[in-house]
């Protein structure tokens, strides 16, 4: 028995649902390349014409797909047809009736990600849901992990399905929106890996400021000093305030059991880095939490090996150190016990006003355009 | 970076996947995005929408520092922008007369916009430069409170589906020419203009929308509108105008627009449409029009009731009419001429596919008793009939009541309800 296959034009109609054409009992019928199998029994013979509708339920052909990890599952090809890439294989290249000629998805498509599309195109495939209905399952459909959205978005793209690309880069969106830039980095785990002057440039016009490059030497120094910390930190963090002098932490390896807390610093250090503490303390209330961290680390030692400390301690001293060289206000050799306190009253004022104003650029800088005049 | 840290989620994605989520982020954020890191420094650069609302600057009670901040702040964007740029939209209301617009015009011109929209503040409007008039690809247009003034040379923008005018300075044969000059244009909507009589050549118009001082309007090539929504405002002059004329409005308006599905009016639209109305024998017939919307037709003038008439008895597929009366007392004490319901060749027709009615600022007038008399029996299919008083005096709506129970029913489905709140 000849068959007629009668198929409106499918290049514009993904989706397509069910087709028309002349009945027999079991047959394979091909129309170009592709191949249908279906067992079905005749019904609803038009008598008028020899078409006859077929219902979508009765033809449930199933077509075969390849995920990423190579594994191959048969899909229900009503649903899998509404992913346009799928649509083109199945009708262009006559590619899924079997195992053998599996459709292969693209990369981004992992089981995990192909059952999530699916579970998406049996719900929206359905004509009868109202708006309301479909807008409250695609709502739920994207409280997912972040990392999964990613992946979805990245799985919805390949397979062209635009509808939900569009719902999951919405749902991603709302996720940055309002967020500082420390907490987008964490989400999405990005590299901090642009410099200070990168940042800010070319938004404002940095070459005129001698403060602002002082700030960005001072910043690369600390974030070194950071990077150096973190390597070394174990999971027994402890933000305390070592007092230690040198000399205290030198005679504690000799032999010395000095008491790690910091007992016998001497006074004078322990005042002035409390007082350090307090003006920092104070200026911390708008500060986004990394550049609390980075602050505290300026006195905040974790607990580690005391090589470390005395090397952390050498290096906070030449991080302050180099403040002084650029500004004239400055001598050398500063942060001792032996420097005349009125003069490290000054030192001390001079580098609170650096890093509250690093602390108000910073964050001025996260939450809005800055302005050309400079922050006095 | 660190080893607690996980792959980079987002950086490697596409870049169209990067633009439809930095397109969906407040311009500030999505530009605050460089910051990120040095993957992501240029990415927003290059995103084809850009839309700039009120919250796009710090907020300041100085109108002035606000203005330059937001001038500032798109100077920047347009100039660190890469790339072609479709949509740019400013819906700004602190924005007003400012030179630097020139330039930013002139700069879109250059890249290929397609979508531009500027709703600027109130204020001196700003004069449009005559560089908008080069940007070809131009799609959708919309404007507000800006002056426009296209040179004479000026031949159209040959790919504009959308036109939007609202409180635009230009003068009437300039913008009869505009719509005329734009071949595949869709949808016209312009509002607040003044004493316009407007010609309408758009063989490609499908959704109209006016609202303004229209003396006049004339569709005269507009075969396939679907959507029309016109609110006439009325002045002495127009006024005037409407009582001189001799033509038949209703047959002018409706003689070009076979195809509509959906008509509103409002204001003094019924009222237009009722000059010259009962000289003439109408014989169109709407097959599409589906819904009819009619705000503040005065019952008292008979002209415009026949207006509705002719209009629903004109539409065999209707199935929703909206009336809304107008709040006025009426004025007459002679009784209302009831032989115009009887008479006339609409007692015959039938409203076949009639199924929803709303009807407000009912005062119970004896002309909204027969209309609603008319209408319940002759509409085989109705389903709801709904009334809402413009009086909420008791006894008013009593009588309205006692009067509606007597109104015999085509439809035994028809469920009339009374709004009484």
């Amino acid at each position: 028995m000849s068959l007629d296959m009668v198929m409106t034009d499918c290049g514009t109609m993904p989706y397509l649902r069910g087709c028309f054409f002349d009945i027999g009992s079991r047959c394979a019928l091909s129309l170009a390349n592709v191949r249908f199998h279906f067992e079905f029994e005749p019904y609803q013979i038009n008598p008028q014409t020899d078409l006859a509708v077929i219902k979508p339920e009765m033809m449930k052909p199933y077509v075969w797909l390849q995920t990423s990890d190579d594994s191959i599952q048969q899909v229900e090809q009503e649903i899998a047809m509404f992913c346009p890439l799928i649509c083109q294989e199945i009708i262009q290249k006559g590619m899924g009736s079997s195992k053998n000629c599996a459709i292969c998805l693209p990369q981004q498509v992992s089981p995990a990600m192909l059952s999530l599309i699916l579970d998406y195109c049996r719900f929206h495939q359905v004509p009868g849901r109202s708006n309301k209905e479909r807008k409250s399952y695609d709502e739920k459909f994207v409280r997912i992990d972040t990392e999964r959205l990613c992946e979805l978005t990245s799985a919805a793209d390949s397979l062209q399905l635009k509808p939900l690309v569009d719902l999951t880069s919405r749902a991603l969106a709302r996720i940055i929106e309002g967020k500082t830039p420390e907490e987008i980095r964490d989400i999405f785990h990005l590299p901090d890996d642009l410099t200070e002057e990168e940042k800010l440039e070319p938004l404002r016009n940095i070459t005129a400021d001698p403060r602002i490059r002082l700030l960005n030497r001072l910043y690369a120094k600390k974030r070194k000093e950071l990077k150096e910390r973190e390597r070394s930190k174990n999971s027994e963090v402890e933000e305390h305030v070592d007092d230690r002098s040198v000399d205290d932490l030198l005679s504690f390896i000799n032999g010395n059991d000095g008491d790690p807390k910091g007992v016998k610093t001497s006074k004078n250090k322990k005042k002035n880095r409390r007082k350090k503490e307090q003006q920092k303390n104070s200026s911390l209330k708008e500060v986004s939490e990394l550049n609390k961290k980075e602050i505290n680390g300026h006195d905040i030692r974790p607990r580690s090996s005391e090589a470390e400390s005395i090397s952390e301690t050498s290096n906070l001293h030449n991080a302050e150190d180099d403040t002084s060289n650029p500004t004239p206000e400055f001598d050398d050799g500063y942060i001792d016990d032996e420097i005349d306190p009125a003069l490290k009253e000054k030192l001390d004022r001079w580098d609170y006003f650096l890093t509250e104003f690093a602390l108000l650029n910073r964050s001025y800088m996260n939450y809005c355009m800055p302005e050309e005049k400079a922050v006095e | 970076m660190g080893d607690v840290v996980g792959p980079d989620l987002i950086s490697d994605l596409p870049q169209s996947i990067i633009e439809s989520i930095l397109v969906q982020l407040p311009i500030r954020e999505a530009v605050r995005t460089s910051i990120l890191s040095s993957k992501w420094r240029y990415k927003w650069a290059s995103i084809t929408q850009l839309e700039f609302d009120d919250k796009c600057v710090p907020f300041s009670n100085d109108r002035e520092v606000v203005e330059r901040s937001v001038v500032k702040f798109i100077t920047t964007v347009l100039f660190l922008h890469q790339g072609p740029i479709h949509k740019f939209q400013i819906t700004n209301w602190k924005l007003q007369n400012c030179p630097e617009i020139d330039q930013w015009i002139l700069f879109l011109s250059r890249n290929n916009i397609k979508e531009l929209v500027l709703e600027l503040g109130e204020g001196e409007f700003f004069r449009i430069p005559s560089s908008l008039f080069n940007c070809r690809k131009l799609n959708r247009l919309e404007l507000s409170r800006c002056e426009l003034d296209p040179p004479h040379s000026f031949k159209g923008f040959l790919c504009l589906r959308s036109l939007n005018l609202h409180q635009v300075l230009i003068s009437p044969d300039a913008v009869e020419s505009l719509i005329s000059r734009c071949p595949l244009l869709e949808s016209l909507s312009l509002s607040y203009f003044d004493h316009l009589a407007l010609t309408i050549c758009a063989p490609n118009l499908k959704y109209l929308y006016l609202e303004g001082e229209f003396k006049d309007i004339c569709l005269e090539d507009t075969p396939l509108l679907i959507e029309i929504s016109i609110a006439m405002y009325m002045t002495d002059d127009i006024a005037e105008h409407f009582e001189q004329s001799s033509n038949c409005n209703f047959v002018k308006f409706f003689g070009g627009v076979p195809n509509l599905e959906k008509l509103v009016g409002l204001i003094y639209f019924t009222k237009y449409l009722s000059i010259g109305i009962d000289s003439v024998h109408i014989s169109i017939t709407y097959h599409n029009l589906e819904t009819i919307e009619l705000y503040q037709v005065n019952f008292e003038d008979t002209k415009e009731i026949l207006v509705i008439l002719h209009m629903i008895t004109s539409s065999p597929n209707l199935k929703e009419l909206q009336i809304s009366g107008s709040s006025n007392i009426p004025v007459a004490v002679d009784a209302p001429d009831l032989d115009f319901w009887e008479k006339g060749c609409f007692s015959d027709s039938a409203l076949n596919k009639l199924k929803i009615v709303k009807l407000s600022e009912m005062g119970g007038w004896r002309h909204e008793i027969e209309f609603i008399k008319y209408l319940l029996g002759r509409s085989p299919v109705l389903e709801t009939l709904s009334i809402i008083p413009c009086v909420f005096d008791m006894e008013n709506n009593l009588k309205m009541l006692i009067e509606l129970v007597k109104c015999r029913r085509a439809s035994s489905r028809a469920e009339v309800i009374f709004i009484n709140e």
